[in-house]
């Protein structure tokens, strides 16, 4: 057959037309056959699995993180609240390249290191996919609207509203309420199981102050929902939830109104106040100045506001004062007299001729009473434990103390709470020192000496208090004895708190109650003994609190105290000469409580005051202590104090013809 | 024309408008059982696209036109007489080669490939897409004038004719489109009765040169596809992602399926390109395997009314026309819902009439206005009146 005359058989042409359409056909049939066995193999064989996979990919569980309880004041007064504010997050499985990202998110928002630190710790965490880290807390309105322009550039960063912690009161509150903080691997690796999945959703944690005790109260329970997400981690619906509980609101006892007045009775000083109700122990205010604003914290505050804060080493703002040991100095005279009346060492009747000094017998050294650096010299002659107290003899002390030993000495003192923490809910409360034989030779390896006993005799030496302790003891003294341990914690959700170990502490028993009288009228004199033509026979707080206020219409049970910093040599202490630097003067304390010899009103409140480096108990630290009172009993309390007063004494002319406001300065 | 001039003469006027109609019907060339399947199958397409679209009206609209375009267009090339298809055909390729030509110079890219023209007063298209019908049209027209089984040097001659275009394709860098038209020539030889061995033997070939094509020429990304194809979860959010989520759509929806617009997969987006490509996964899933078998079905019964078209044709160009024609969109057909339960690599193929497109779509109604042309041809060639 010859290429182009060939014959066409059509016919043979269509036959091996059809077979190849045949052969096309069974293809067909087979290629379909094998396409409808695999999927009978995914859709009814494996239905189960991938039916869970499709599930697993749409379903997620997150965390509803509580609301944290709010904390009101006494008078309902919010000192720490939650505000809405718009945070910075990352879901990092959106994100494409999370270091680019986080560069070019630094140019739209201040990201500082520790930001960084923090959400990088947060990515190594174990989390739900497709959740949100947060990166940084509170963009400012700027910041919000660079981000909202820019969003679409940055798949998986989101701006999600949240309730911060807001303290209105700022520093006023930054040491007694605390703060909240972002939650950090050491208390992430503290909690219990129950614990971290409890902590869920929650990104702040209490930190200090009652926001730290009453953690467990403030943070609620975790929620949980069931949500649809889309493939880019969308919430499309909620299938399913359980609602958080949110935290307990709680009231303290502070009142931010006596807490303001303290904070600025204190003036320009360093120090602290704590001021406590005797009736139920609760915790009126509680001041240590300087302080810091305690919002920095919470949304996690820049080196720029926190190295001055830790780099101040004289005003130490974030050191809590009113719950650091301080020497309590004469502070603690009246429960070493009330020791002395119950032991049967002194009795009302008791004098000593004080010279001004104090020797041991035959120990040459001489215990100088500390004030009495003047020119004058001398002491105050003959001394009742009475006149020890208001014109705080330091020679009587001496007397007393040497007599009484380190070891009754410790087993009394102790039961007004020194050198241990009777607070209820201050768990981080130091608890100072009460020396005692033990003591010493455990922390110092060292017997105790006889001379330990006398500088302990008037708070000096070993001897360590803190305000919340020296409130405490008074508030002790002011009761007549009956313990009521200091507390914040007022009542939650409404309902008044009971604490279990309320009356866990022995109330102190005296041989006979009118010792307290006894110790409450002498600590009045140390407010109102006027001056008189006797020599030194005044209230060492006479001029600066009654005689400063001739219109006060009640009596305030105080005594003043000057804590000695640095040991200076006593012959140099009385050379005038000397100028001691402001960091090394002598701190000044008061104790006190009001009113006081009442015939109507049980005293209503306890209080402590410390002035760092103030010098003098009684013309220092005893007005802060009066403005606190004035600020309780007039302006908020607004009691009728009104009795029929004797009229008091003219004051007579001073002997010596000092000018009594030197005085008073110079003898404690 | 003829047998309406028929009518007319034999005195239409007493004849009532009913029958009028009907005899008009018969005269154009229409076949029913072919356009119900068709549009069915879009029926279909529009209802899934509805679903995956998340009743995205515009594309649903779009897609509604289009296929109204394409119902007109393969009615129009249904009344085409055969022998001027025949004749036409050169002259359609010269002209498909030139748009081809002028895509490389003016193309539009989208989505990686650049195959669209955008001519002036023209909605924009792509020539490949016609390809698929033109290359089968003018093998058969080249094969069925030349004694049949071809001889080597024809079927070097058709190979010519496809790899042009085919090659020109893949300059477009559209490697699915250049498949299906290289395809379409392949089966053309096949139906034209190329022999076997040589069919077997070039099989073999592929398969000995694939190895070499994989270490030395093939793209990291279609490495990941066939590397993905072989086991999906060594790169479970890369590479495999799509097959995977694509199984889970089609596994999860068990044997009736989760619903229309039920389908948690596609309505929460884990279904890729849902919209084209991975369309049968949102069918699967919603429908279950009761619709997946139902799709299937409608387009088994297109193939098998397009195969019965062809065997019943007059003569080879139409044969071999109708026949290339059929196995084209059976292969693209194929391999699309192939790749997306993982029977094949993922190749980015539509499922014809189901998945968006444009001017696929149009150019599959021209292909089956041509079968319909082709059935109408040799119905009038048998009947006794022609």
């Amino acid at each position: 057959m010859t290429g182009r005359w060939h014959f066409r058989d059509h016919e043979a042409e269509r036959r091996l037309f059809n077979r190849r359409v045949l052969l096309a056909s069974s293809a067909i049939f087979l290629l379909l056959a094998i396409l409808v066995a695999k999927l009978v193999d995914l859709q009814v064989v494996q239905y189960e699995y991938f039916s869970a996979r499709s599930d697993g990919n749409r379903l997620h569980v997150q965390y509803v993180p509580p609301q944290r309880g709010v904390i009101y004041d006494r008078s309902g007064t919010l000192l720490a609240d939650n505000l809405p504010v718009y945070n910075l997050t990352i879901v990092p499985e959106e994100v494409n390249d999370l270091a680019v990202t986080l560069d070019y998110l630094s140019g739209l928002v201040e990201l500082s290191d520790s930001d960084l630190e923090t959400f990088e710790n947060q990515l190594r965490r174990s989390r739900v996919p497709y959740s949100s880290v947060p990166l940084r807390y509170v963009l400012t309105e700027e910041e919000k609207y660079r981000v909202a322009v820019n969003g679409h550039r940055m798949p998986g960063v989101r701006m999600e509203p949240q309730l911060m912690r807001h303290y209105p009161f700022d520093s006023l509150t930054a040491h007694s309420v605390g703060y909240v903080s972002h939650i950090d691997q050491q208390e992430l690796d503290a909690l219990d199981e129950t614990e971290f999945e409890n902590y869920g959703g929650t990104t702040h944690i209490g930190k200090t102050g009652v926001e730290r005790t009453y953690e467990h109260l403030l943070h609620g329970q975790v929620g949980y929902e069931t949500v649809e997400k889309n493939n880019r981690g969308r919430v499309m619906r909620v299938l399913a939830s359980t609602e958080a509980i949110a935290g307990n609101d709680i009231a303290l006892h502070l009142d931010h109104r006596l807490q303001i007045a303290a904070e600025a009775a204190l003036g320009d000083y360093r120090g602290a106040v704590v001021a406590i109700e005797p009736e139920t122990g609760g915790i009126l205010a509680m001041v240590s100045k300087p302080a810091f604003n305690p919002n920095l914290f919470v949304t996690g505050i820049s080196s720029r506001d926190y190295d001055p804060l830790v780099n101040d080493t004289v005003n130490t703002p974030l050191f809590d004062r009113s719950i650091s040991p301080y020497p309590p100095g004469s502070t603690i005279k009246p429960f070493l007299g009330l020791a002395g009346l119950q032991l049967g060492l002194v009795d009302y009747e008791f004098t000593i001729d004080d010279p001004g000094y104090f020797q041991l017998p035959g120990v040459s050294y001489r215990w100088n009473n500390y004030t009495m650096r003047t020119a004058i010299g001398g002491g105050h002659g003959i001394t009742d434990l009475r006149k020890a107290i208001y014109q705080s003899s330091d020679t009587f002390f001496y007397d007393l103390g040497h007599r009484m030993g380190i070891d009754a000495m410790h087993d009394f003192m102790s039961l007004f709470g020194f050198g241990g923490n009777l607070a209820l809910d201050i768990a981080y409360a130091r608890s100072g020192v009460l020396p005692s034989r033990d003591w010493k030779l455990e922390t110092r390896g060292e017997p105790w000496y006889p001379g330990d006993t006398i500088n302990s005799s008037i708070g000096q030496g070993y001897m360590w208090a803190t305000p919340l302790q020296l409130a405490t003891a008074a508030s002790m003294i002011a009761n007549e004895g009956r313990v009521v341990r200091p507390r914040m914690l007022k009542s939650v959700g409404g309902e008044p708190y009971r604490f279990e170990e309320e009356f866990s502490a022995a109330d102190v028993v005296l041989e006979d109650p009118d010792y307290w009288r006894y110790m409450r009228d002498a600590m009045t004199m140390v407010v109102h003994r006027p001056y008189s033509n006797v020599f030194r026979d005044y209230g060492t707080a006479y001029e600066a609190i009654a005689r400063a206020d001739p219109d006060m219409n009640y009596k305030i049970a105080g005594k003043t105290g000057t804590a000695q910093v640095v040991g200076i040599s006593q012959s140099i202490r009385s050379s005038t000469e000397i100028r001691v630097s402001e960091q090394n003067k002598d701190h000044a304390l008061f104790i006190a409580f009001a009113p006081a010899g009442h015939p109507r009103i049980e005293p209503r409140i306890a209080l402590a005051v410390f002035v760092e480096n103030g010098e003098h108990g009684s013309t220092v630290a005893g007005p802060v202590a009066k403005k606190v009172t004035d600020a309780w009993l007039l302006d908020i309390l607004q009691l009728d104090l009104t009795v029929e007063l004797e009229p008091e004494p003219a004051p007579e002319q001073d002997p010596l013809q000092l000018n009594p406001s030197e005085v008073a300065a110079l003898d404690e | 024309m003829n047998s309406r001039d028929y009518v007319q003469v034999s005195g239409a006027p007493q004849m009532r408008p009913t029958v009028r109609a009907m005899r008009w019907l018969a005269a154009v060339k229409i076949d029913f059982s072919l356009l119900v399947l068709v549009l069915s199958l879009c029926c279909f397409g529009l209802a899934a696209l509805y679903s995956a679209s998340d009743g995205d009206s515009g594309l649903i609209r779009r897609q509604a036109f289009i296929v109204g375009l394409g119902v007109i267009a393969m009615l129009t090339v249904a009344q085409f007489d055969m022998r001027l298809v025949r004749r036409a055909t050169m002259y359609v390729y010269l002209g498909g080669l030139a748009l081809l030509g002028l895509v490389l110079w003016i193309g539009v890219e989208a989505n990686g490939a650049r195959s669209w023209l955008d001519l002036p007063g023209l909605p924009s298209f792509q020539p490949s897409e016609l390809m698929k019908i033109v290359v089968p049209a003018v093998l058969a027209g080249y094969l069925s004038s030349r004694p049949l089984p071809p001889r080597l040097w024809h079927i070097i001659v058709a190979g010519v004719l496809v790899l042009i275009p085919t090659a020109l394709i893949v300059l477009q860098n559209d490697m699915g489109t250049a498949m299906l038209v290289a395809m379409a020539g392949f089966f053309v030889l096949l139906l034209a009765g190329m022999s076997l061995k040589l069919v077997v033997a070039g099989g073999l070939l592929v398969l000995l040169a694939s190895p070499l094509w994989y270490v030395f020429f093939a793209l990291e990304h279609q490495k990941n596809r066939i590397l993905s194809f072989i086991n999906p979860y060594t790169d479970p959010a890369g590479a495999g992602y799509n097959i995977i989520q694509s199984q889970i759509a089609i596994g999860s929806g068990g044997v009736y399926g989760k619903g229309f617009g039920e389908g948690d997969q596609s309505r929460l987006d884990f279904i890729p390109e849902s919209n084209t490509d991975f369309i049968f996964a949102v069918i699967a899933e919603e429908f279950g395997f009761a619709g997946a078998l139902v799709l299937i079905g409608l387009y088994a019964l297109l193939l098998a009314r397009g195969l019965l078209i062809a065997v019943n044709a007059h003569n080879m160009f139409a044969r071999l026309l109708a026949g290339g024609i059929v196995l084209i969109v059976f292969f693209n057909v194929y391999v699309n819902m192939a790749m997306v339960v993982g029977l094949l690599p993922v190749i980015g193929l539509p499922l014809p009439l189901i998945s968006r497109g444009g001017t696929a779509i149009v150019a599959l109604f021209v292909g089956f206005g041509l079968l319909m042309s082709i059935d109408a041809h040799s119905r009038r060639s048998q009947s006794p009146r022609d």
